[in-house]
Order: C-alpha cells, then structure tokens, then sequence
C-alpha cells in the first residue's frame, strides 16, 4: 500500500534524538546524522570477540525510477519500544553481548546513513546473524515510514512489505487511476 | 507531533503516513467512548474510502499497545477507548 503527498510535503521535525539505553543496548531515533562509529564503541567489550557493523543508506532509484529524496516520520514512544524489545530479544537468542539500533527520522539525503546497526557477540558467527535478524526486525516492525520523492512526481509512502510501488490517491483522498 | 490534550470526552487520534495524506491531518481529537471495533467505521464516516483505501492494511494501537479493531479477537471484542486515550492509526512500516 502507498499513497501519495504533495512534493510539498515536510516530515515532521523531531529536535532532539529519542535514546533509551542500558548497559548492554542502546536505541535511538534521531534528526542528525549517523555516527556509526559511536554505535560500533557502544557494543566493544572485552569479552566480545566480533562486532558486526551495518550501515544502511538511501538508494537513488526505486524499481528504476529515479528518486530525488527521502524522508522519515515516526511515532517516536512506539518505535522506541519496538525497538527496545527487538533488541533484546536478538540479545537472548543468539547470546550476544551487546547491541545498538540507531534510526534516522527526518529528511535524509540521497546516499546518506538511514540507520546503523551494531552488535558484538563472543564470536563472529552469532555477530552476523544477530545483525542480520536485527535489520530485517527492523525493517518489519519499527513504527517508521519512509516518503519517497520521485523526480517530477509527488512522494510515495513505502511500505517494506509489498516491494512495489503501491496504489496512488490523489489529494482530494478520492481513489485515481 | 503529540497532538494537544483531548478536551473533556473526547480521545486523541494520531494518522501516521498514509493515513496522514488520506485524513489530511496529524491528529485530532474525537469524542468518547468508542468501542475499538466500531472505530473504523467511524473513520470511514468521516473520510469515505479511507476502510479501503488505507485502514484495511493497518493497525491500530491504544496507549501504545496494539488491539484488535477488525473485532475478531475475542480479548478485544469488548475494547473501549477511553477519554483521554491515545488512538493511533499505523500503516504498514518501512524503515531502513
């Protein structure tokens, strides 16, 4: 499913990041931009031998079609639950010792960090998979919306589970062609 | 983006995205009680098409817990939203 906004369309601003951290997580919804690096020092520990960096960044194109910019809106307390409890779920199963989900809200420019993920476990194989799940947990369940702009076009809603462009309505909320 | 308080018997009501562009608002306060599963059908009074077009692939959380508003769930079934809750409508996710 998407519909479509005005190119005029603003997300809404959040002026200061959202963070609920603990000793061993840390999530955060934020306006600035990305610090991977502050997210792979997060996780290092002494008794972790692998961290596993993911930086995600905004694609040019979507199925082809050029897009000329993106931006994300949330609904901040609920994705930093959801966040929270993806987190240490991924902590439990696969026995690591530490985690950070850091998520970009706002308007991201082409090719920028939408979000950085980082985990650290004893060894490397329950980093990569740990990583891996965190993202596609993520991308299925975080209360977070991504407008994409198309070059001389109105923006679409993304939804993560179609992969498809979606159906258009026009502003009058009437159903198009 | 939190919306005002809700007067005196009314909920707050939060249109993230889709339901956003289709309602033409953020947010608005309605007047309580409602039973969760004649919610939609309330929008849909309020914005004819939006059950098709948008709420049929969303959920919808109150006080920041999901609930049923198809009204299947027998839990839910019997669900009020209060004065003073806070309702919101979630479509479909895409971060990353």
């Amino acid at each position: 499913m998407a519909t479509t906004e005005p190119s005029s369309y603003a997300a809404d601003i959040l002026s200061e990041p959202i963070v609920k951290t603990t000793e061993t997580i840390h999530v955060e919804l934020t306006p600035h931009d990305l610090d991977s690096l502050a997210a792979t020092r997060f996780v290092r520990s002494p008794s972790a031998g692998a961290t596993v960096l993911f930086i995600g960044t905004t694609r040019d194109s979507f199925n082809g079609l050029p897009v000329s910019s993106l931006a994300y809106t949330s609904y901040p307390p609920l994705a930093i639950n959801t966040l929270s409890t993806i987190a240490q779920a991924i902590l439990t199963k696969h026995q690591c010792t530490k985690i950070a989900i850091v998520h970009k809200l706002g308007e991201c420019p082409i090719g920028e960090e939408s979000i950085v993920i980082a985990v650290s476990a004893p060894h490397r194989q329950a980093a990569w998979r740990a990583g891996e799940e965190a993202l596609e947990e993520t991308k299925a369940k975080a209360e977070i919306w991504k407008l994409e702009r198309f070059e001389g076009g109105d923006g679409v809603w993304r939804a993560n589970r179609d992969g498809v462009m979606g159906v258009k309505i026009d502003e009058g909320g009437k159903k198009g062609e | 983006m939190a919306p005002a308080k809700a007067p005196a018997g009314h909920f707050s009501i939060l249109y993230f995205a889709a339901a956003s562009t289709y309602t033409r608002r953020a947010s608005e306060h309605l007047p309580a009680p409602v039973r969760a599963r004649d919610l939609f059908a309330l929008l849909e009074e309020r914005y004819p098409g939006i059950g098709e077009k948008v709420l049929s692939s969303c959920a919808v959380t109150v006080n920041l817990e999901y609930v049923d508003a198809g009204g299947d769930d027998a839990e839910d079934a019997g669900r009020v939203i209060k004065e003073g809750d806070e309702v919101a409508i979630i479509p479909p996710v895409s971060s990353g």
